[in-house]
């Protein structure tokens, strides 16, 4: 095998993300952290947002769009989805925090276009709802075009990971397998017992480096990945974003993270959130919520579409997501809702999908709003975007247009099946349950 | 779905051989001489060079000379080259060579099992397990790989994450050890979850790789300290899969990872960097996006020599048959306003396939011009399809001489076999393929291949004329021989204006409907779609009232299967 | 949201009993500018709703004494919407098999009656309703032939009271599509199973035919007259086979919209094609044979990755554009009340073909009306026609309109649902953090 060995060589460092250069003129500029700006001019250069103001001329080279009487808006970011990865949920095991969807990036996803075409420009990539603790997410830029799953990576965007509480756990597991949780006591266990695992296990790996450094002979402590996962929640280097819908469970684990000294949680979907909106603001959690789905199943019966105005209206720092390949694509639309169930104004429904979102995910010091410095993540609509007859223009991220209703062919695929009918159709009329993607096929046939 | 007789048979023959106690065995007669010579061949000695009118001398095993003005010895039994070329055997850089897929145990003892913790075995961690305990010399590969002029393979276990450590061995030989060239050459890993436990999907595989490989270090680092001095330490608890991981993990034995399209290899690249795995790609299909990073980081790869389906033959309706070039068609900003574009709407998007399907023909052209290394893998290719394969990739841009190289010198480099494989040299060993016409010619049947100097004939267009006009509508009696007896039915095949169609009718009533017949001279072949195993191929010869074929399936080896033609 | 804080208020002085209880009276909407839909847009107009209908409406209604006056504040009336395909009422809780009453068991079933089922105490019909949605298709589904699909009004107690008239009789056409990214079938399966379900198709609609004509020759036959076959099947069908009761054809893709057709043809059936997803690429060939559509969702991905992203927004407009009568709906249970933003997307996007907010809002109103053959009553602001409208402060297709006032058959119903009630106790709760 030597020969062989002569060609191993390491792999190449991550590519560098193409950053672009950009004159907006004469927009009405949506900062969402600063108001509206009417027709003003946003320089980009090198994929940062360099300038914001009037009479802003392009440097040589530098390609200037008129976008006089329309509105420009930070790019959308969804704190849910499932799309741009090959697999969602590893939903053989209540814990599974050592795997991570990270692993398994697709560029090639069309639905990564699709979205980006509705003026979302990044997207938190999360592991399905099968598990208590499920994976690790990752968040991700719609770099469209490029093909290398290194290049989508928000790069330098923290660590987050996905749990899951009520129906969705205790049914694969509980009732599907005959494994712990089957209700939501057992839920509040395998938290309890997995922190706590993970607990004992960082003391191990102390005494070891303990032992170490003063000589001491001992046996290494066994390594073990999805303890090393959940120790670096518990310090904080992992936020969390939680699957859950009841106000009961919501309250359960806040009561599990303070024991345990965890504070960044941000609670996905929700449904009831509002219910215990005033102990989610007390604890500094996030709320990312559907504008108005509910009724697909028990725990989200008792619901409103008001869920997003309550939090807000209580100080709990609110996204909205999509969770759905369909809902990404009109985000804007989906925020525009919570005017009409209870009427934010435009700067608080365009944060539901901008600034908020982009805090839970802790990338708003890069993303989230128009601001010098800030990437040049940015969407050109014809018509306000918070209208319902809104039509985005172009996607821009790091400077980049991504998006271009004009000039973009009908096919924009990157990848071209040589296998597949060229009339082939998929109808996805019914609401796929993008967070219980994969459990079918592990052997939970009660699912559909 | 009928489980029918035939099908039976076909699973029977895919499991071992039982006992037979009274079987008499013939012994057979030793052969006269182990000495060959062809004489008077056109000999490529390695790609890019050529020998016309050589012979090539083989004894015991090796090749003893090669040349024009070389005069066969007089124990030679000479085999008249006129007519013939002889290249070195080929090799097969990753597959599943004289290895039979295992019987999937999809839900046995699920419920004693927790799934996330499963036994190694169910979850697919198997690094101990070594090829060279599971080859079988009969294996039906074996046999089908050598008539395509293979003579060495890297054959690898199935099933799971890390399905067991790979072996090179040669496609021929009277049992299994006599097959194995060496061991211990690979370890063999891919993206194949394992069925309702854990790791389930690609995503878990990854994560266990990662678990298995750093907790592998951290055993290793116990086991050095227990060995040095076990007092006051607890005993490292064996453990042959991650010990069987270490080399690897170390850089000392390569690991295959068969990846099917780009994603999987920009996968696979990521956690090799990660863990510092020696990297090798098997199976790859298409690289367009790919070839930089490859060459970049310098992995080898073993390119898949299945390709998807050509586009059908154009009928005179289809317009884009005649289209302009793709580029022209579909790169540019193609709309489909309304119903009134539709039709050339299908054209760009049949143009924007073909052009898909020659980003795969292109493939290992695309390695070629990067500079990788590369040679061929029969992972995941079906025989029958191999050589047609090799001539589109061909077609698609990769001179003969660097095919011939991909299937010779590239892979005995890549194996560290090249000092006695790969080229037609005095000293090397015997493994030769003898073609009448070049090998990437259409017509160009393999007449010969000599593993380690043993010599096949290879009969298969015995009888064969494609010129022959023979006449196959009819109602046929078969017969299907397995070593569970016989089977008679009927088959029923038309001739509508030259479209071919027909039955196959089973005594039980069970009827297969033929696929895909096609009448080329007198070779007849089709295929039966619908059976649980994948489709089933049928091809043979017509002669007069009578077809004489082979039955091939994806787990089976070859059944005879012959038909009379019922008198009208 | 002070203003349904009011409302609220206003109607618990109103009314007695049940909140969610409509109250019939005389009414007289003053200060309203009124799109009639049919008959243009009056920009200062008033209306008077008596005994269920619009009895007068015009720049110049005299106000009887004896109504009640509402003031639209300059807010306009429009048609109460219809969503030409639903399952409202059908479901309560997706997951919930107990609370699905869609699909019975069988492939046959034209005889299973939407109608008996709908839980006219479904929470989700007060919700639905607030959006300015009056009016919904319910249909079953699952099979060949799941059943017959009722045109119900989104007010009453019993199925009398919800009950719009229209009945369709549904026909899921055999799909050459795939059901989902799941759905991992060859194409030579699809194709095969396709075409058994079109024998199944014909096989059965020869039984009809048959049971039709033996079904009239008895009606006329002399005594005494043998016994007849019990086949409720075939009875159900027998509607369909005279053209007194269409077939609501759900097909999708283009090429079994295309088989749709011919077999509509073939067979002389009153159609109207639902669903219809990729409608637009054989929009000549729908509006050629004459087939109104009833087109949705809008709000959906496109059925091809190869296609445009925004096919599905487009696809009304683009069938409108070639001919085609077009109707739309939601396909939705609980978010029927999006029907209007359904209507919006096909608007934005449709403009360029036609397509602009004035049709997508005859889509949702007098189009559907006529279909279903309730255009003397519903679908526009006419007078004589059912008072089944509504009062907004906009455009009702656009997110920050609110819904003022709603009628439905004169009803004024309150504007109320679980949902707004969850808001009012919830919005600033107490106990809050301690009690």
């Amino acid at each position: 095998m030597r020969t062989l060995l002569l060609f191993l060589l390491l792999a190449p460092a991550a590519r560098a993300q193409p950053m672009g250069d950009l004159l907006i003129r004469g927009a009405t500029v949506l900062t969402v952290t600063n108001g509206t700006l009417d027709d003003t001019d946003v320089l980009v250069r090198d994929g940062k947002i360099a300038e914001i103001g009037s009479g802003l001329s392009a440097p040589r080279g530098v390609r200037t769009i008129e976008a006089s009487g329309r509105y420009l808006m930070p790019g959308i970011i969804d704190a849910h989805s499932h799309i741009g990865i090959t697999s969602v949920n590893e939903a053989t095991s209540p814990v599974t925090a050592q795997v991570w969807v990270g692993d398994v990036l697709n560029p090639l996803d069309i639905r990564l276009y699709r979205a980006l075409a509705g003026g979302v420009t990044t997207s938190h990539a999360m592991h399905g709802s099968a598990n208590v603790i499920g994976g690790r997410n990752e968040t991700i830029k719609h770099r469209w075009g490029e093909t290398d799953p290194e290049t989508i990576r928000f790069e330098g965007a923290p660590r987050t990971i996905k749990f899951a509480l009520g129906e969705n756990p205790t049914r694969v597991h509980g009732k599907g397998r005959g494994i712990r949780p089957a209700t939501r006591m057992g839920v509040e266990t395998v938290l309890r017992d997995a922190f706590t695992e993970a607990q004992r296990y960082r003391e191990r790996q102390d005494d070891y480096e303990a032992a170490q450094r003063e000589g001491r002979r001992m046996m290494p402590p066994a390594y073990d990945l999805q303890l090393e996962t959940l120790a670096d929640i518990l310090d904080g280097e992992i936020l969390v974003h939680t699957h859950s819908y009841r106000a009961d469970e919501i309250l359960m684990l806040l009561r599990v993270l303070e024991d345990f000294g965890v504070e960044r949680v941000t609670f996905q979907h929700a449904n009831e959130g509002f219910k215990v909106a005033p102990e989610l603001a007390a604890f500094g959690a996030g709320a990312s919520v559907f504008s108005d789905w509910y009724a697909y199943k028990f725990e989200v019966y008792y619901s409103t579409a008001y869920n997003a105005a309550i939090l807000t209206r209580n100080g709990v720092r609110t996204s909205i997501n999509s969770d759905d390949s369909e809902l990404i694509r009109h985000l804007y639309h989906e925020a525009a809702k919570a005017q009409h169930y209870g009427g934010l104004s435009d700067d608080e429904a365009l944060a539901l999908i901008t600034i908020n979102p982009a805090w839970q995910l802790g990338i708003d010091d890069r993303v989230g709003s128009i601001e010098i410095g800030k990437d040049a993540d940015l969407v050109l609509f014809e018509g306000h975007p918070l209208s319902a007859y809104a039509v985005p223009q172009l996607t821009i991220v790091d400077g980049v247009v991504r998006f271009d209703r004009d000039q973009d062919p009908d096919d924009m695929r990157l990848f071209v099946d040589p296998e597949q009918e060229v009339d082939d159709v998929t109808l996805a009329t019914e609401h796929a349950d993008a967070c219980m993607q994969d459990v079918a096929t592990q052997g939970s046939w009660w699912l559909r | 779905m009928l489980r029918s007789a035939l099908l039976v048979a076909l699973v029977l023959l895919a499991l071992p051989a039982r006992a037979q106690d009274a079987t008499p065995k013939d012994p057979g007669v030793r052969p006269v001489t182990r000495t060959f010579a062809i004489t008077n061949a056109r000999v490529v000695p390695s790609p890019g060079r050529l020998l016309e009118r050589a012979t090539v001398v083989v004894r015991d095993g090796l090749i003893e000379a090669v040349g024009a003005d070389v005069r066969p010895p007089f124990d030679a039994e000479i085999i008249a080259g006129d007519s013939l070329t002889v290249y070195a055997g080929f090799i097969d850089g990753l597959g599943h060579a004289a290895i039979s897929d295992p019987e999937k145990k999809e839900n046995e003892d699920k419920a004693d099992i927790d799934p996330g913790h499963p036994p190694r075995d169910r979850a697919g961690i198997q690094p101990d397990r070594d090829a060279r305990a599971l080859l079988k010399a009969d294996d039906g590969s074996v046999e089908a790989l050598r008539k395509l002029g293979f003579t060495v393979a890297h054959t690898v276990p199935h099933d799971g994450m890390l399905p067991g450590r790979g072996a090179v061995i040669l496609l021929a030989g009277e049992n299994a050890d006599a097959l194995v060239l060496r061991g211990d050459a690979s370890l063999f890993a891919q993206f194949e979850g394992a069925s309702g436990v854990y790791p389930a999907t690609p995503m878990g595989v990854l994560a266990e790789l990662r678990q298995l490989a750093r907790d592998a270090e951290r055993r290793q680092e116990g086991e050095r300290l227990y060995a040095d001095d076990p007092a006051g330490l607890q005993r490292p608890v064996s453990d042959p899969a991650r010990a069987a991981l270490a080399p690897a993990t170390h850089g000392e034995r390569p690991v295959f990872f068969s990846v099917d399209d780009e994603l999987e290899a920009h996968r696979a690249l990521a956690i090799a960097d990660e863990l510092g795995l020696g990297l090798v790609l098997g199976g790859l299909r298409e690289s367009t996006h790919l070839a930089d990073k490859l060459a970049t980081a310098g992995v080898p790869v073993f390119a898949s020599l299945n390709l998807p389906k050509a586009e059908k033959d154009s009928t005179a309706t289809d317009s884009a048959a005649v289209a302009p070039p793709t580029s022209e068609v579909f790169i540019t900003e193609r709309r489909t306003r309304s119903y009134a574009d539709v039709d050339d709407e299908v054209d760009a998007l049949r143009a924007k396939r073909r052009e898909a399907i020659g980003l795969y023909e292109r493939n290992a052209a695309t390695l070629h011009a990067a500079g990788i290394p590369f040679g061929f893998a029969t992972l995941g290719a079906k025989p029958a399809d191999i050589r047609a394969n090799l001539r589109r990739i061909v077609a698609a841009g990769l001179s003969e001489d660097d095919a011939l190289a991909a299937l010779t010198t590239t892979p005995a480099a890549l194996l560290g076999l090249d000092r006695s494989l790969g080229t037609v040299e005095p000293g090397k060993m015997a493994n030769l393929v003898v073609t009448k016409g070049s090998y990437f010619e259409e017509k160009a049947p393999v007449r010969f291949v000599f593993v380690d100097g043993q010599r096949f004939e290879i009969d298969e267009d015995k009888g064969f004329d494609p010129e022959a006009e023979v006449v196959v509508a009819g109602t046929w009696e078969y017969r299907l021989v397995t070593d569970d007896g016989v089977q008679t039915g009927t088959m029923t095949i038309s001739d509508e204006g030259g479209t071919l169609g027909g039955t196959v009718v089973e005594p039980d009533g069970a009827t297969h409907t033929m696929e895909s017949v096609t009448l080329e001279g007198n070779r007849l072949t089709f295929r039966l779609p619908d059976t649980p195993f994948g489709a089933v191929d049928v091809s043979g010869l017509v002669t007069g009232d009578t077809y004489t074929a082979e039955v091939t399936g994806p787990s089976t080896s070859p059944i005879t299967f012959t038909a009379t033609r019922r008198p009208e | 949201m002070p203003f349904l804080l009011t409302l609220l208020l206003a109607l618990t002085l109103f009314t007695t009993g049940d909140p969610d209880e409509g109250r019939r009276g005389t009414f007289y909407l003053t200060d309203c500018r009124i799109e009639t839909v049919t008959q243009g847009t009056l920009e200062n107009g008033s209306l008077l709703v008596r005994d269920g209908l619009i009895e007068a409406v015009g720049e110049a209604v005299p106000q009887p004494a004896d109504a009640e006056v509402v003031d639209c504040a300059g807010g306009t009336v429009y048609p109460g919407l219809i969503d030409g395909g639903t399952r409202l009422g059908l479901q309560e809780i997706g997951s919930l098999s107990e609370t699905r009453d869609y699909a019975e068991i069988g492939n046959v079933t034209p005889h299973m009656q939407a109608l008996t089922a709908v839980n006219p105490s479904s929470t989700l019909i007060p919700i639905t309703r607030v959006s300015g949605v009056t009016t919904v298709l319910t249909a079953p589904s699952g099979g060949l032939l799941p059943g017959t699909a009722a045109l119900i009004t989104l007010n009453g107690y019993t199925p009398g009271h919800l009950d719009a008239g229209f009945r369709g009789v549904v026909l899921n056409f055999p799909s050459s599509a795939r059901r989902g990214s799941w759905d991992r079938r060859e194409a030579e399966e699809i194709e095969k199973q396709t075409k058994e379900a079109m024998e199944k198709l014909d096989d059965t609609w020869e039984q009809a035919v048959l049971f039709a004509r033996i079904d009239s020759a008895y009606q006329v036959a002399p005594e005494p007259r043998p016994t007849r076959e019990y086949v409720p099947e075939m009875a159900a069908l027998a509607p369909v086979v005279r053209g007194e009761v269409p077939f609501l054809i759900e097909v999708n893709a283009a090429k079994d919209i295309t088989r749709a057709i011919e077999w509509v043809q073939k067979n002389s059936v009153r159609a109207i094609f639902t669903g219809v997803a990729e409608g637009w690429r054989v929009a000549d060939e729908i509006a050629d044979a004459g087939i109104p559509v009833i087109a949705g969702p809008v709000l959906a991905q496109p059925t091809r990755d190869a296609d445009r992203y925004d096919r599905a927004y487009a696809n009304p407009g683009l069938m409108r554009e070639a001919g085609v009568q077009v109707a739309l709906r939601t396909s939705e249970v609980e978010n029927v009340r999006n029907l209007p933003y359904h209507a919006a997307f096909a608007a934005a996007y449709g403009a360029p073909y036609g397509f602009g907010r004035e049709a997508a809002l005859e889509a949702v109103t007098i189009v559907p009306a006529r279909l279903f053959g309730v255009d003397d009553r519903l679908g526009s602001i006419e007078a004589g026609k059912a008072a089944t409208l509504f009062v907004a402060d906009g455009d009702p297709f656009e997110t920050k309109t609110e819904v003022h006032h709603l009628f439905i058959d004169g009803y004024l119903m309150p504007l109320t649902s679980r949902q707004t009630e969850l808001y009012d106790e919830y919005l600033h709760r107490t106990p809050g953090l301690t009690k």
